[in-house]
């Protein structure tokens, strides 16, 4: 059999000396890139091209490969440790994983996030493996109307990450929807709440309202925090041993999420950031104990990371088995293979066996290197909440403000990081949930997008959200995660 | 000035060891000759070209790739930095350009997108506004419908969009009024279809591909490149490029040309580097002297033959004449799109 074959001599190349090193230096880069935000996959592998222009493709793409998903696997500490999220797909790592590293277990819930990751990544290699030329129809399977049903599935989450008001997270919401539209519109190229400046077309930089809204905002509180009382909490570090407990917790999101962040993560566009937050709601839909979730719940922080990293395994089958680019990251992959003389596309399965073999295997690898790579790691990375309060905090400010400039080098994002650091600050004063405002702003444009891209293909008509049958049971799925909380409570009270 | 530079070069570090290592091998390597021809002005510091896009788009590849032959091949001594500014189509980092009048260690690559974007209204600068250098290369646009399409060649699309334009749908990369959009536009209009009438719907997170395949779309307006693998694999069929000759490779060759379909007509995506505002001439003349070289280099070849590009050298008078009249020409179609912005 060809495919068997092809699947050993691709465990040659992966496991092949220079296989092993590259792929140990994908993910150590990839590693430290996710813990910095700023830094992304995207343009570290742009400047690997030229870097690795001549090199024997296969092995150039498992190194680009390891960045990728390394940068997924890294991109939890700094969400959990800080509340600084670097990338988007960790932003809802942030939800549960912060306050447990308030409660002192910030030893704790690094492992989680490694240990889900591990599962996470290795469950969807799996099933890329075995499926990865199967599921080509799958990754095709939704156009415009089927996304903006999927979006108003994710959407529903924002119900679910409401403590207290109901109504106040609508709001957060709203306005979250209001920041997406400013920028360029794509359907008509107008510009949009720019008030004439060049600087605001490309929309506002999701990085810059992760950090403003989240760890600028923390960062207030711990000032004005500090003047109050003394408290210690951020000091301790806690144990990084998981009791049965913990993992028996971690067990059902785990499996759960492997492969349900799997299939989110095999259609194009949607990738790890929509399975980490529709993996956050499914569990706290699921879990006994709803209330625990934002307050330093094990599934909370097992979810989003176990769907982060098995979304990203599955971003590679449009990639591997169609030649289509699911994500930005993996367009940049695609250009990548052009320059090193591989033609990526629906033939590459069968013309390039060895690459498209290698790379999966390789990943194999690459997540066992993470594993242990970031296991021993987390007692050293953990003491950076030993660092005395004073110089934490104006370390933080400092790495925020680095890494929103080193998106595209332009100061004016700095002053919009400020902007909303104080508003964020405000939010929190006034008991405004943040989440539901990024989780809005993320998927705002996106969504806004696929309604207008289906209704200009159908003419104004909404009868093209009813004849797609994917697109009326996601909004089946959409309406009883609403209806359902709602009938409980009435019924409860 | 001088911080933007060390910015530069800090920006090298971050990827230390490997970029360093290759430099200090590809030095050593290269250590020849190639002192500064042109006497009169040379580089003194690290030079800094501009890709208004990000990390992978044609710009971007284009000026790194670009930037990697003058070093390797040590045509220019000093560094160059290539950085990514995004946004606005472009508008982000042509204003960021401007703002470096007269500076001649900064440049930026540029396409039809430098042309139609202001005429859209959504950029206050226009190619008028900056020094152009050289063009260095064309790539060609192409139209793909799925394998199993009705329409077997251009005419008979047109054909059907001549009755009613509303019945196809057209999807792009690019914003309306920009470059997938106004290639299908212009070649639509001489075929005589009504062009104020066609759907064009802007897919900009990468579904273009995965709209047409299921359906969603009708017509993929995009670039021959994009189109290549997919043809091969039997998934989608190229009804036309914009090329006015076959273009030559595996694949590529087999694709008709819009012109041998009756339609008289061809677009070109062009791709040349600009300076900023008020450049000193002498500093223009070397810059033109290094393109020359790049285009005649083996390696600059070998990389478009890579990247399917064509080769289209043009600077000085002839290279401002071409740019006026692409946009003479692009003015008339959004004009009649209605979707021209008048100052």
């Amino acid at each position: 059999m060809g495919g068997l074959e092809g699947l050993l001599s691709g465990f040659q190349v992966a496991f092949s000396v220079e296989g092993i090193i590259f792929v140990f230096i994908g993910v150590l880069a990839g590693t430290f890139i996710g813990m910095l935000p700023g830094l992304g996959p995207i343009s570290a592998i742009a400047v690997m091209i030229p870097i690795s222009y001549g090199f024997d493709p296969t092995i150039a793409l498992v190194m680009m490969a390891g960045v990728y998903y390394g940068a997924v696997f890294g991109g939890s500490t700094s969400s959990i440790l800080l509340n600084a999220p670097g990338i988007s797909g960790t932003v809802a790592t942030a939800f549960d994983g912060h306050p447990l590293a308030k409660q002192g277990k910030a030893g704790k819930a690094l492992a989680i996030a490694a240990i889900s990751s591990f599962i996470g990544g290795t469950v969807g290699i799996v099933l890329l493996m075995l499926f990865a030329p199967m599921l080509a129809s799958v990754a095709i399977a939704f156009g415009p109307p089927e996304y903006f049903a999927l979006m108003l599935v994710a959407l529903t989450a924002i119900a679910s990450l409401s403590e207290g008001s109901l109504v106040k997270a609508f709001i957060s919401g709203v306005i979250g929807f209001m920041f997406a539209t400013v920028g360029i519109d794509a359907q008509t190229g107008t510009p949009r709440f720019t008030f004439g400046m060049t600087n605001l077309l490309s929309g506002i930089e999701f990085l810059v309202i992760a950090l403003g809204l989240f760890a600028l905002a923390e960062i207030c509180f711990l000032i004005i925090n500090s003047f109050k009382e003394k408290n210690n909490i951020h000091q301790n570090i806690g144990s990084l041993k998981l009791t049965k407990s913990d993992l028996k917790e971690m067990k059902g999101p785990a499996t759960r999420q492997s492969f349900l962040g799997f299939i989110i993560g095999v259609l194009p566009g949607a990738g790890a950031t929509i399975a980490s937050f529709i993996g956050y709601i499914v569990e706290k839909k699921l879990s006994k104990r709803p209330e625990q979730f934002g307050k330093g719940s094990i599934k909370g922080l097992t979810a989003p990371e176990t769907a982060n990293n098995a979304a990203t395994s599955g971003a590679f089958v449009p990639l591997l088995s169609l030649g289509i680019p699911g994500s930005g990251t993996t367009a940049v992959l695609l250009g990548a293979l052009l320059v090193l003389g591989v033609q990526p596309g629906p033939l590459l399965f069968e013309d390039e066996p060895t690459l498209f073999w290698g790379v999966i295997a390789s990943m194999y690898i690459g997540n066992v290197f993470l594993l242990i790579l970031n296991l021993p790691l987390i007692p050293y990375i953990s003491k950076l909440l030993l660092i005395p309060r004073p110089l934490l905090i104006s370390l933080v400010i400092t790495f925020c403000m680095l890494g929103v400039y080193a998106i595209s080098f332009n100061t004016f994002d700095i002053y919009l990081l400020l902007i909303f650091g104080v508003i964020g600050f405000l939010m929190r004063l006034a008991r405004f949930p943040a989440p539901p405002f990024i989780l809005s702003f993320i998927l705002g444009g996106m969504m806004e997008q696929s309604l207008r891209q289906s209704l200009t293909i159908s003419e104004g008509g909404l009868g093209i959200f009813l004849e797609s049958p994917i697109a009326m049971a996601l909004f089946i799925v959409a309406l009883l995660s609403i209806v359902i909380p709602a009938f409980k409570k009435k019924t409860i009270t | 000035m001088l911080y933007k530079n060390e910015r530069v070069i800090t920006l090298g570090k971050k990827w230390g060891l490997i970029l360093v290592f290759v430099s200090m091998v590809t030095l050593i390597a290269c250590s020849n000759n190639n002192k500064a021809v042109s006497g009169e002005w040379s580089p003194k510091e690290s030079i800094e070209v501009v890709a208004p896009a990000g990390a992978g788009s044609g710009w971007d590849t284009t000026a790194r790739m670009a930037a990697k032959i003058f070093e390797e091949e040590g045509m220019i001594e000093q560094d160059i930095g290539v950085v990514n500014k995004p946004g606005g189509g472009g508008a982000v980092g042509w204003a960021y350009v401007a703002e470096k009048a007269g500076n001649p260690h900064h440049m930026f690559i540029a396409s039809p997108p430098i042309i139609d974007v202001p005429l859209n209204g959504q950029s206050q600068y226009d190619h008028n506004d900056f020094t152009p250098i050289a063009n260095v290369i064309a790539d060609y646009g192409a139209f793909a419908v799925r394998a199993d399409s009705k329409w077997e060649n251009l005419n008979d699309l047109f054909e059907d969009m001549k009755k009613d334009p509303s019945s196809v749908t057209i999807i792009g990369a690019s914003s309306p009024g920009s470059m997938d959009h106004i290639q299908f536009v212009k070649i639509a209009k001489e075929a005589g279809v009504d062009i104020k009438k066609i759907k064009y719907v802007s897919e900009q997170d990468g579904g273009t591909l995965t709209a047409l395949l299921n359906g969603s779309a009708d017509v993929y307006s995009t670039g021959v490149a994009e189109t290549i693998e997919q043809a091969k694999a039997g998934k989608i069929k190229v009804l036309g490029v914009t090329s006015e000759e076959r273009l030559e490779g595996e694949v590529i060759s087999e694709f008709p040309t819009v012109q041998e379909q009756g339609i008289d007509s061809y677009f070109v995506n062009w791709r040349g580097f600009f300076a900023p505002p008020d450049t000193d001439e002498n500093a223009i003349d070397f810059y033109v002297s290094k393109f020359k070289e790049l285009n005649e280099s083996e390696a600059w070849k070998e990389i478009r033959k890579q990247y399917g590009w064509d080769e289209m050298f043009m600077y000085g008078e002839e290279y401002k004449d071409f740019l006026d009249e692409q946009k003479e020409e692009s003015e008339q179609l959004l004009d009649e799109l209605g979707i021209l912005k008048n100052e």
